[in-house]
């Protein structure tokens, strides 16, 4: 199965020109870890013994044919997959140094350091305020709401659009501002990682644009891990790239560019160069 | 069928003659019930109202001053020639077809009982063709805008008197305490922590709230003097409301409008209340009903002017009244025949009585009002929070798993168990065993209540369940717990659906008669109940009641009125519920 | 935003967040047993009351005792179910004869033949015939029904009988057959049917050949829903058909096989289990009488015999629903 879309490939050279993979990534702090992760659903084995680390401040992409684990792994991070009842997880996931799966550690304390976009906009049946003051409310934040949902709107680069309009539904918006707004949620409480799972998928090539270039800039301040379908979308926007083949092996890890120029593996080169996945 | 006409050369034909029977069979089948019920409830209708007796000159004048504007209105606001046509010939033609059909009937077969052929357009032709013209109307912008208004009128004056009726049962004082003390400050407290973003002032009103309550019912027995009852519905009931109707404008309109909105009606009702008071009337109730009408409708009448399309609907309440009272003057100045309806004003104001003229069930719809508004609390607050607990808080398998499928096939089985086992349970428990008393109204309220859990638990969580998972997720994520998740997210969206399976299983509890007979509810009682563990009857009981007494009278008249009282409160209750769903439909 | 070289605080909320999920989850958790307590209250409440009289009345006599007379004043006392099942089942059978054949017609108009513009307006108006309260459909029964009986077809029937209180009983479970039916029938694929026209089959041998057989479960499961309904109703009856427990004259001819003139049953007044209660509740109330204890048991009879009748629908429904 083929990823590339003559769509993508139009904003490919639209964007390719500011897309410069200038952080150096081994020069990061580790955000987060996997060590010796394994996930199965039943009797069956979602994730095969990942071990990764990844970057902070960097924009972290995984890539792989559809059912490869990717966005189970990207689930491990915040335990949202302990919400799918036969899911069963063996191994670490360390986050700040901490084990995420210590039995000491509430998965909703640690949601709440790492922020999360869907594949489909979900922004609440609220106003736009309410929508992006959800976390500050949920958390008992005691500063000017106000403030941080203004910061936040304009963080996620919608501000300009929606600033007389806060008070209407957050549903009103169009899918990419939808999109933006559950971007503006989620940095809203301030997390350290922001996973974000095919964020653009369900976009026109236009909006998917506009949140390409902004996870670009929210990488200046937060570590943002990335499922993707899409390659182009990884080589543009990524600094890291992972990627993940049937089974749920971690068959390649490394800079962006090398993966896509010069991949150790000969299954990876097969599958980015569409031979199959 | 497309290939109905499959008869090309060679391949013969087959016979449809078997299936075209059939399927007109199916479909006598299908509206068989309908029409017999349509049947049953035009005759009660005609006893009830008398209508026997109106002369066809009686039917002519309303039906020209009432009717007639009313079709033309509808018109008006549908806009649409087609329909104007199709209304026109249906009526016209209706009348011709009806009236030779009948008067065929009548002399070839034999006559119909009570009912001649005026009668039988009005139900067969002109009762569905205004239904349907008022369907169609109220999609234009000035039906829209005529029946908005007409529904928050009728409304404000149906809860008006509920609660003018709850005030019967439940101590006034004590309430006046209980706002004075619990509900104002903690209100207060809530709406400043809002504005100012103060979570802090938020968590402070429940507590505040609970303390409040707590002192009023340790003050009630202290204090001595109270004001009068007029002063504390003023002050209780009619200036919140106010003031929330006000507020609501202010955030639209501007603080003008608010003004309006708030103040005038509320001066009406303060100088409508007193009025009262001095005429004699019970003023509390009439403060109610012209605070509850008056605020809604203001607040929907700016609304309106404000936007500025189909003013012409606010005139239909007008247009309705001046019918009314048109048809009385002609009535009266002709001297026209007029039927003496058994549903009339006396009827819902009197007393039971032996005497078929006299009887009245005023008792008995407050014993009514009040269970259900019990009924309605208790089974609303079990129902969500049994649909919660089934929908968000337990997981699908494993041994809490069972335990959710153990409580779905129970719930399942406790909707199908007969109304008159529940009563036995109300007798054995609650009357005997608790000893709340045989026949109160808590006792019936209780019964009743978990005679319609199940049907409130199956619909709430079908509410529940049509929530988008993807919100879930999306507050999940934001590190939200189960009880924040279920408290800002999935109940919000969920409560439309979930108000609208209560009200309609209230309905079946509004008519229920076999649990309460079991309890020992009264089969008659003469005053209304003034306390929660008073002696009561209930609507459904008194006309169970009537229906045994032997003078035709009351068979043929005053239980009619019953039935027909009981079934137009049940439409409201069910046309609440439906337009409540349709507009969470269309808002979603 | 956090140094993220110090490790998050990740531990679990401490007391007053906790103490609040706590609470919020024990309180649904309650709401959710008071479901299981009512059935557990109903068959304690039941039982205890049905045990004290089968210690007066032996079960033996109880079920086959042809004569019913509670008599709150003593004396004279009989405690017979078999008039009072005779009755029941009267009504049942008799209604069913209108809410099966009537129902299951609907269910396939509604799923087959109907547009969707018909369905939409045709489903919730049946809907209403289960909502009427069942007072007034007994007050119809008895004012309405039985005086048009009465003028044309039979001239001998009494002001209190069976028969127009079962028709006010098929009418108003009309619907129960309708829906479930229909929703075991518009489950039946689609493929099936273009199997059945690929075969030259008319509508209407698809509709009776192919759709009714294969949803045949989930209608058998309406049926016994319906018959259950109809067997606990109360209020048709006890206003309708009057309050004598009667046994029906048996009549020695047709070769010598006795037989029972269903005039008798239907046209007469007759008691059915509903009634034999409420008509107890006439007396007192507050307990240790024979007559109060026997409601109980006669209540213990009716919860077990509905209790019996949902689970073999259910059984039976499940099957359907494995099937697609």
């Amino acid at each position: 199965m083929s990823n590339t879309t003559s769509d993508d490939s139009l904003i490919t050279t639209e964007v390719q020109a500011d897309s410069n993979d200038d952080r150096a990534a081994s020069a990061a702090e580790t955000a987060v870890a996997a060590r010796d992760l394994n996930v199965y659903y039943g009797d069956e084995r979602a994730i095969d013994d990942v071990t990764m680390e990844i970057p902070e401040k960097r924009v972290t992409a995984l890539i792989g044919p559809s059912g490869c684990g990717k966005s189970t792994f990207l689930r491990c991070i915040n335990r949202m997959n302990d919400m799918i009842e036969i899911c069963r997880v063996d191994g670490d996931v360390e986050f700040g140094g901490k084990n995420v799966y210590d039995t000491d550690v509430d998965p909703v304390a640690l949601r709440r350091k790492i922020g999360m976009v869907f594949q489909k906009p979900n922004p609440f049946p609220k106003s736009i305020r309410d929508n992006v003051a959800y976390g500050l409310k949920i958390q008992g934040f005691d500063g000017d709401v106000d403030k941080r949902v203004e910061e936040s709107l304009k963080g996620a680069a919608l501000w300009d659009e929606v600033k007389d309009q806060l008070d209407s539904s957050g549903l009103e918006l169009s899918g990419g501002q939808q999109q933006r707004l559950c971007i503006a949620r989620a940095i809203a409480p301030d997390p350290e990682v922001i996973l974000m799972d095919e964020p653009t998928s369900a976009l026109d090539p236009v909006a998917a644009s506009k949140i390409e270039d902004l996870i670009d800039d929210l990488a200046e301040q937060y570590t943002v891990i990335i499922v993707t379908h899409n390659m182009q979308q990884a080589a543009r926007i990524s600094d890291r790239t992972a990627v993940f083949l049937t089974g749920g092996e971690l068959v390649e890890y490394d800079d962006t560019a090398k993966i896509f120029e010069d991949p150790e593996e000969q299954r990876v080169e097969d599958y980015i160069t569409g031979k199959f996945g | 069928m497309a290939t109905d006409n499959a008869n090309a050369d060679g391949f013969g034909e087959v016979s449809r003659v078997r299936g075209i029977v059939f399927e007109y069979l199916s479909f006598g089948a299908s509206v068989f019930g309908l029409v017999a019920l349509g049947v049953l409830l035009v005759y009660v209708a005609i006893d009830a109202f008398d209508l026997a007796n109106a002369s066809p000159e009686w039917l002519l004048t309303y039906f020209l001053t009432l009717v007639v504007p009313f079709l033309a209105f509808c018109l008006y606001s549908a806009n649409d020639r087609g329909v104007t046509r199709r209304a026109l010939g249906a009526l016209g033609g209706g009348l011709v077809a009806v009236a030779a059909l009948f008067t065929a009937v009548e002399t070839l077969v034999s006559p119909i009982p009570r009912l001649n052929w005026q009668l039988a357009y009005l139900f067969v032709v002109g009762a569905p063709a205004t239904a349907y013209l008022a369907y169609v109307g109220s999609g234009g912008r000035v039906g829209a805008v005529g029946f908005g208004l007409l529904g928050r009128l009728v409304g404000g004056v149906a809860i008006g008197l509920a609660v003018g009726t709850l005030f019967l049962v439940f101590d006034p004082l004590l309430w006046f305490l209980a706002y004075t003390l619990g509900v104002l400050p903690a209100v207060g407290l809530y709406a400043v922590g809002r504005r100012r973003s103060t979570p802090r002032a938020q968590t402070a009103a429940a507590p505040v709230g609970l303390a409040g309550l707590i002192a009023a019912v340790v003050l009630r027995d202290v204090v001595s003097t109270y004001p009068s009852d007029l002063i504390i519905y003023l002050w209780t009931v009619a200036v919140p409301v106010a003031a929330a109707g006000g507020l609501l404008v202010a955030g639209r309109r501007g603080r003008t409008a608010a003004a309006v909105v708030a103040g005038l009606p509320l001066a009406v009702a303060t100088a409508g209340g007193f009025l009262a008071a001095g005429a004699g009337l019970p003023a509390p109730t009439v403060l109610l009903v012209l605070v509850l009408t008056g605020v809604p409708t203001a607040a929907y009448v700016s609304r309106v002017v404000d936007a500025g399309e189909g003013l012409a609907g606010l005139g239909l309440p007008l247009l309705l009244g001046a019918g009314v009272i048109a048809g009385a003057l002609i009535v009266e100045a002709w001297g026209v025949p007029a039927p003496d309806p058994w549903l009339d004003g006396s009827f819902l104001t009197g007393a039971p009585s032996r005497t078929p003229t006299d009887a009245g069930l005023y008792p008995a719809i407050v014993g009514s009002v009040i269970i259900i508004a019990l009924v309605a609390v208790l089974s609303f607050a079990l129902g969500v929070g049994t649909s919660v607990f089934l929908e968000e808080y337990t997981p699908e398998s494993g041994p809490l798993g069972t335990l959710t499928r153990i409580l779905q096939v129970n719930i399942a089985n406790l909707a199908a168990v007969p109304s008159v086992v529940y009563g036995l349970l109300g007798l054995g428990l609650f009357a005997n065993l608790l000893g709340l008393g045989i026949g109160t109204a808590v006792t019936a309220a209780l019964t009743l209540s978990l005679l319609i859990l199940p049907i409130t638990i199956i619909s709430a969580q079908e509410a529940i369940r049509s929530v988008p998972d993807d919100l879930r997720r999306g507050s999940d994520a934001m590190g939200a717990t189960r009880w924040q998740t279920t408290k800002n997210v999935v109940l919000p969206e969920a409560m439309p659906g979930v108000l609208t399976g209560t009200i309609l299983a209230l309905g079946r509890a509004i008519g229920e008669t076999a649990p309460l007979i079991m309890i020992g509810a009264a089969t008659t009682v003469f005053r209304a109940p003034d306390s929660l563990f008073s002696r009561f009857s209930a609507m459904p009981m008194q006309i169970y009641t009537w229906a045994g007494f032997p003078q035709a009278d009351f068979r043929y008249g005053v239980v009619a009125a019953g039935v027909i009282t009981l079934l137009i409160i049940l439409v409201g209750m069910n046309g609440t519920a439906i337009l409540l769903r349709n507009r969470a439909e269309r808002g979603s | 935003m956090t140094d993220s070289t110090e490790s998050p605080d990740l531990s679990r909320r401490g007391g007053l967040t906790r103490l609040k999920e706590g609470t919020y989850g024990g309180l649904f958790a309650a709401c959710a047993a008071i479901t299981l307590l009512t059935t557990a209250a109903i068959f304690v409440t039941l039982l205890s009351d049905a045990v004290v009289f089968f210690r007066s009345i032996p079960i033996a006599e109880f079920l086959a005792g042809t004569n019913w007379s509670p008599n709150p004043a003593g004396g004279g006392q009989a405690f017979g179910i078999v008039p009072l099942l005779i009755g029941t089942i009267t009504v049942t059978v008799t209604a069913a004869f209108i809410s099966i054949p009537v129902g299951t017609l609907t269910a396939i108009y509604l799923s087959e033949y109907a547009t969707p513009n018909a369905r939409s307006i045709l489903k919730p108006l049946l809907e209403i015939l289960a909502g009427i309260p069942t007072v007034v459909y007994g007050y119809f029964a008895l004012v309405y029904v039985t005086p048009a009986l009465k003028a044309t077809l039979f001239p001998e029937m009494s002001t209190f009988n069976a028969l127009a209180a079962s028709i006010m009983v098929g009418i108003m479970t009309i619907p129960m057959v309708s829906s479930i039916s229909e929703d075991a029938m518009s489950a039946v694929p689609d493929e099936l049917r273009q199997a059945g026209y690929g075969l030259g089959a008319t509508k209407f041998e698809v509709s009776t050949g192919i759709v009714v057989p294969a949803s045949i479960s989930g209608i058998a499961s309406s049926y016994i829903l319906a018959v259950s309904r109809a067997i606990g109703e109360t209020m048709i009856v006890v206003v309708a058909m009057g309050a004598q427990a009667r046994m029906p004259e048996v009549q020695q001819a047709l070769f010598g096989i006795p037989f029972v003139n269903p005039a008798d049953v239907l046209l007469q007044s007759g008691m059915t289990i509903t009634v034999a209660m409420v008509q107890i509740t006439g007396g007192d109330l507050t307990g240790g009488t024979l007559p109060y204890n026997s409601m109980f048991a006669l209540g213990l009879a009716l919860f077990a015999v509905t209790l019996v009748m949902n689970v073999i629908s259910d059984i039976i429904a499940q099957r359907y629903r494995e099937e697609y």
